[in-house]
């Protein structure tokens, strides 16, 4: 017999698609970083900020944010360079992902970063999507946040009348969630040269080539010259509901000479830093496994890269 | 670069076996080419359609009022002629069960199309579309077909049709069929071996490039114009004729270029026929594209269950087989009766089982419904079936190969085109020689133990064999319909005008025709216009699916080039003068003049180009050199296709990696070798993402896709996940199809059917473990290694 029952859907799919754009809203393109945080403070929160697309534009599609305001970040010229800064890199916010990818510096001194942009989606996305644009979005799963968290890399924020500059670990609160204000706009990326030398490595598992990650990690470290770690970070995203250093596996094995065999046992102890969940990508035991096995793996590559073989 | 082996065979031509620039390469590569997504029509209407958020609900009250308010022009199903009806118009009425409607009250699946409004914009018309207020009734729904076909479950379906005939579905089983040859339990009980095992396929989406698009234009005679996507222009005439009661004449279906297909639209898509209810009701021209979202609530693969039991005796010789087939077909018959009939086509054309049992059972759910996707359950067949044949192997150690040359069905024997009223001989079969070829280039010899391997990352090669059929044609009528039209006709300056109905979906089949018609002439395969026709100027054919593009429609092409160049030759003597019979008379392309010349043989100072030949008929009124040709094949022989594939499985995360592939292809003589070779690899992509990585679960509290639409999550593989070129050798082999154009077969399907099957049998070469459900993801390989003890905390 048919039997009447009450079904919420999840997904209203008369509302939602990935094509059409019924929402109406003011769209801004501000010249200069001044200009921009001038008229985000003066629009309020109901304001997004528009820096590649490639993910507001699916959200309002998706109906995810129904903005009033859209605030074009990208014709704000100052904020889109790569600088050696002798102590730093500054990456401006709106740096497309392709041109970090292509920078030789980047591949060089912060190997990780170089290869967690070039597992991002595809070039055409690359060209358009930005580096601030992926750290604000705030995705449990951003590819860029792991390796510019084991670099240390700090973020200048810009306000009315103020700046402040915060490290990394304190940017993101929660899934879609960091600690900007409405009128706040991350302006830069700073990211201190390790000292040498420094080996680092980025690994993403994910379903295809082209694919959000199921686990991603980034790792740093730095030996002495008979092998003693002397720092490291290591750092995964997809696992927890913002990017997380593996906290268990440093402190494993900070000032620990550096073995195959002990760093096999160290990242085994990543999953007590990490949370992960099933979801439709993967599922929480498979996560929790591979975590193991893609530190463990980053951190080989990372030493091969600190000793040039 | 790609490796392709060709046969020597193929240098005698001019045009075929030789890579030739495709007609429209230049209009795709700059982006000119225009689809149905690029027609848009002065006065146009932009179209959205309303669909069930629900698996299984009633509409209660429907309140249109804001919307129409708001400027738009909306049909709800009770606008539109309720008559039952099926989308699919392959089979023969007779068999063809009918149980859709344009738009509905009582959804039966998440999707399913309840109204539609039109408005000036995409953007109104969606607006529009939120405004409309609708009460439902929301039932319980089935998801799972083994529960749904449970005695005592909620009716899916009351009454359906089947042909004219009203029919009750009893316990939601939408059609069933039964089949035995010989004694198979006799058989069971004399054989040294039996394995049985079941097997769970994947639903999968086809992920065609171009989701689906229909622009509806109303002609002030009461008719309409319709440029949309489709498989088959003429179908699509033909079902909104009748939906409509339109007289066909004033039907005319434009034929466009599409974005891929893959089996999904065979079928008429519905948007075609809401399109026309909107604009016969706006009396203004309508365009609705779906979103990437709607399509892929739209059409799917057929998810199969099959319990497979094979026996054999110890000299491996099989003696019986069984299929037991359970297919999901979603919320409505596509064509899952005639399914059910080609499935088990498939599994008695793969091997000799002398004694047969076959049982299928088609049962609706509450979802998305299935069509055809590249191979018509073939995919599914073969992967259950080699999956067995190589467990035979190994439990009565003899090689996989010599096993499956022993029993396979090749030359002289019957073979199923497209289920059990589509029979004919096979008469060229190439699988020795491919497997021959293949097992060398692998390195068949040097292949590990299954399971012997110890470290990390371990290689496994496996092989599987299989076939596709080349059209659905043969001696008898039978339940379906397979024939084209082709007409060709020579301009008054000697150039050549090509027109069919024939739908070319990416693949090159028409540049396949225009070479076949180039080298049967005679002339300069650039004198070849291929003409962009509709259904009024065009002669019938059924659909390109089944494999039949340049098999069925490369012969009607070859036919009619033959009949015109008897005519071309008839004048020429004519002009020449002094030509005994014009039998006497060769034509041979000048690629220079862009011309035919026709010379007599072993007198070739006596000539004439096609051009002036064409001309003086004009000037001299004789009327013009043309051709139209109906034609049926009376056979559909299989092109046979072996895989050998060698992957890496990193027993660590689970990865399976390919690394490489020697593809072997019997497609009888190969017209274009680089088309063919892309045929192959596309086959291996998706054959690979259907053995590994595709799924639709559905989310079982809501009856929704648990991607919810998204394709963010629903992933296919690209370039970036498969082989390097190098390692991915194509071998053609050599044969040739008498019955085909100039000895050619199909390859689309062939080219993806046995890679699922290769690829399980190389990942249990690599492992050990044999896996029984698709897909075989990381996660599963993971979890099936631990609990082998194969992973060490």
């Amino acid at each position: 017999m048919v039997k009447t029952v009450v079904i919420k859907p999840k997904v209203d799919i008369n509302k939602v698609n990935t094509h059409i754009l019924p929402v109406d809203f003011e769209y801004y393109e501000p010249r200069t970083l001044r200009e921009l945080v001038e008229l985000l403070d003066k629009l309020g929160p109901s304001a997004k900020i528009l820096a590649g697309g490639t993910d507001l534009l699916v959200q309002i599609k998706q109906r995810a944010v129904e903005p009033k305001y859209v605030v074009n970040i990208k014709k704000v010229r100052e904020l889109d360079f790569i600088e050696d800064r002798g102590d730093y890199l500054a990456i401006g916010a709106v740096t497309r992902l392709r041109a970090i990818e292509k920078n030789s510096l980047i591949a060089e001194k912060f190997t990780a970063l170089h290869e967690a942009v070039r597992a991002m989606a595809g070039v055409q996305i690359r060209n358009m999507a930005t580096i601030g644009g992926n750290l604000c979005n705030a995705s449990p799963a951003a590819d860029t946040a792991p390796p510019l968290m084991v670099f240390d890399a700090e973020l200048k924020i810009v306000g009315p009348g103020y700046e402040k500059v915060i490290p990394i670990t304190q940017f993101f609160k929660g899934p879609k969630k960091t600690v900007l204000k409405y009128n706040e706009v991350l302006a830069e990326i700073r990211i201190p040269y390790p000292k040498p030398p420094t080996g680092s490595a980025f690994i993403k598992i994910a379903r295809t080539a082209m694919d959000l990650a199921k686990v991603n990690v980034a790792v740093a470290l730095r030996v002495d010259e008979d092998d003693y770690i002397r720092w490291i970070r290591v750092t995964l995203g997809s696992v927890a509901p913002t990017p997380v250093r593996a906290r268990s596996v440093e402190e494993e094995l900070i000032d620990k000479r550096f073995s195959e065999e002990i760093v096999r046992k160290a990242s085994r102890l990543v999953v007590n830093d990490i949370s992960p969940i099933t979801d439709i990508r993967s599922t929480a035991e498979y996560r929790r496994e591979v975590s193991k096995v893609i530190v463990r793996d980053a951190l080989l590559i990372a030493y091969k890269r600190v000793r040039g073989v | 670069m790609s490796k392709i082996i060709l046969p020597k065979r193929l240098e005698k031509y001019r045009y075929i076996g030789k890579n030739t620039i495709r007609h429209d390469g230049i209009a795709k590569v700059t982006g000119k080419l225009k689809y149905a997504y690029d027609i848009y029509l002065p006065g146009m209407l932009y179209g959205r359609i309303l669909k069930s958020p629900y698996p299984h609900a009633r509409v209660k009250k429907i309140d249109t009022s804001e919307a129409e308010k708001m400027g738009a022009v909306v049909v709800t199903f009770k606008d539109v002629p309720r008559k039952k009806f099926n989308i699919r118009l392959v089979s023969v009425d007779e068999v063809n069960y009918k149980d859709w409607e344009v738009l509905t009250d009582h959804p039966k699946f998440v999707g399913e199309y309840i109204a539609a409004v039109a408005a000036e914009t995409e953007e109104l018309a969606q607006k529009a579309l939120e405004a409309i207020k609708i009460e439902w009734e929301v039932y319980e729904p089935l998801l799972d077909p083994l529960e749904s076909m449970t005695p005592g479950k909620p009716k899916i379906h009351d009454k359906i049709l089947f042909g004219q005939r009203e029919v009750e579905v009893k316990n939601n089983i939408a059609c069933t069929k039964e089949y035995v040859e010989g004694d198979p339990d006799r058989a069971f009980k004399e054989a040294d071996i039996v394995i049985e095992r079941v097997f769970k396929t994947n639903r999968r989406y086809h992920m065609q490039l171009e989701p689906k698009v229909a622009v509806v234009r109303p002609e002030p005679d009461g008719g309409v114009t319709i440029w949309t996507t489709t498989q088959t222009i003429h179908n699509t005439k033909i079902l909104v004729s009748q939906v409509f009661d339109i007289p066909m004449s004033k039907v005319n279906v434009i034929k466009l270029p599409i974005g891929g297909s893959f089996g999904s639209s065979i079928q008429t898509n519905l948007v075609v026929l809401v399109a026309v209810a909107l604009a016969l009701k706006a009396r203004r021209p309508v365009r609705i594209a779906l979103t990437r979202e709607e399509d892929i609530l739209d059409h799917h693969s057929y998810q199969m269950i099959f319990k497979v039991r094979v026996a054999a005796k110890k000299d491996g010789t099989i003696i019986a087989g069984e299929l037991e087939n359970i297919m999901d077909i979603g919320a409505h018959q596509i064509q899952a009766y005639p399914l059910l009939g080609t499935a088990l086509g498939w599994f008695v054309s793969l091997y000799k089982w002398k004694n047969i049992r076959y049982k299928g059972i088609a049962v609706y759910t509450n979802k998305t419904p299935s069509c055809a996707f590249r191979g018509y359950g073939n995919p599914q067949v073969t992967w259950a079936v080699e999956t067995v044949i190589d467990e035979l192997a190994e439990k009565l150690g003899i090689d996989p190969l010599e096993l499956r040359l022993k029993n396979y069905v090749g030359r002289g024997d019957i073979f199923w085109g497209q289920g059990p009223t589509v029979k004919s001989v096979i008469r060229s079969d190439g699988v020795p020689e491919l497997i021959r070829k293949g097992a060398e280039l692998i390195g068949w010899d040097k292949r590990p133990k299954p399971g012997s391997q110890k470290g990390r990352y371990r290689r496994g090669i496996g092989v599987a064999r299989g076939f596709h059929t080349s059209g659905a044609g043969g001696p008898l009528s039978g339940e379906v319909i397979d024939y084209t039209g082709a007409i060709i006709k020579v301009n008054e300056d000697g150039t050549i005008d090509y027109i069919t109905a024939l739908q070319d979906h990416g693949g090159g089949t028409l540049d396949a025709h225009a070479k076949i018609i180039a080298e049967e002439l005679g002339v300069p395969l650039k004198s070849i216009n291929i003409v962009w026709a509709d259904t009024r100027t065009t002669l019938y054919d059924v659909c390109t699916h089944a494999s039949r593009g340049v098999y069925v429609g490369g012969e009607a092409a070859r036919r009619a080039a033959r009949i015109v160049k008897q005519k071309l030759l008839e004048y020429a003597a004519r002009i020449l003068g002094d030509i005994a019979t014009p039998e006497g008379l060769r034509i041979e392309p000048d690629e220079e003049l862009g011309q035919g010349v026709i010379y007599v043989e072993g007198s070739p100072e006596k000539r004439i180009t096609v051009g002036e030949v064409a001309r003086i008929a004009w000037q001299r009124n004789w009327g013009s050199i043309a051709a139209a040709v109906s034609y049926r094949s009376y056979a559909a022989p299989p092109a046979f296709t072996v895989y050998f594939v060698e992957v890496e499985v990193d027993t660590e995360t689970g990865i399976v990696r390919p690394v490489r592939v020697v593809a072997g292809a019997d497609i009888g003589t190969v017209v274009n070798p680089d088309l063919a070779a892309g045929q192959i690899h596309g086959g291996f992509a998706q054959g690979w993402g259907m053995a590994t990585l595709e799924d639709l679960p559905y989310d079982p509290e809501t009856g929704e896709l648990m991607n919810r639409g998204f394709i963010t999550d629903y992933k296919v593989v690209t370039a970036p996940d498969m082989p390097k070129l190098d390692d991915f050798i194509v071998i053609f082999a050599d044969t040739e199809e008498p019955t085909g154009p100039l000895g050619a077969k199909g390859i689309g399907e062939a080219a993806k059917n046995p890679v699922a099957a290769a690829v399980a049998n190389a990942i249990y070469n690599a492992i050990g473990v044999r896996f029984y459900e698709l897909p075989i993801t990381p996660e599963k390989i993971l979890k099936a290694l631990k609990e082998k003890g194969e992973i060490k905390e």
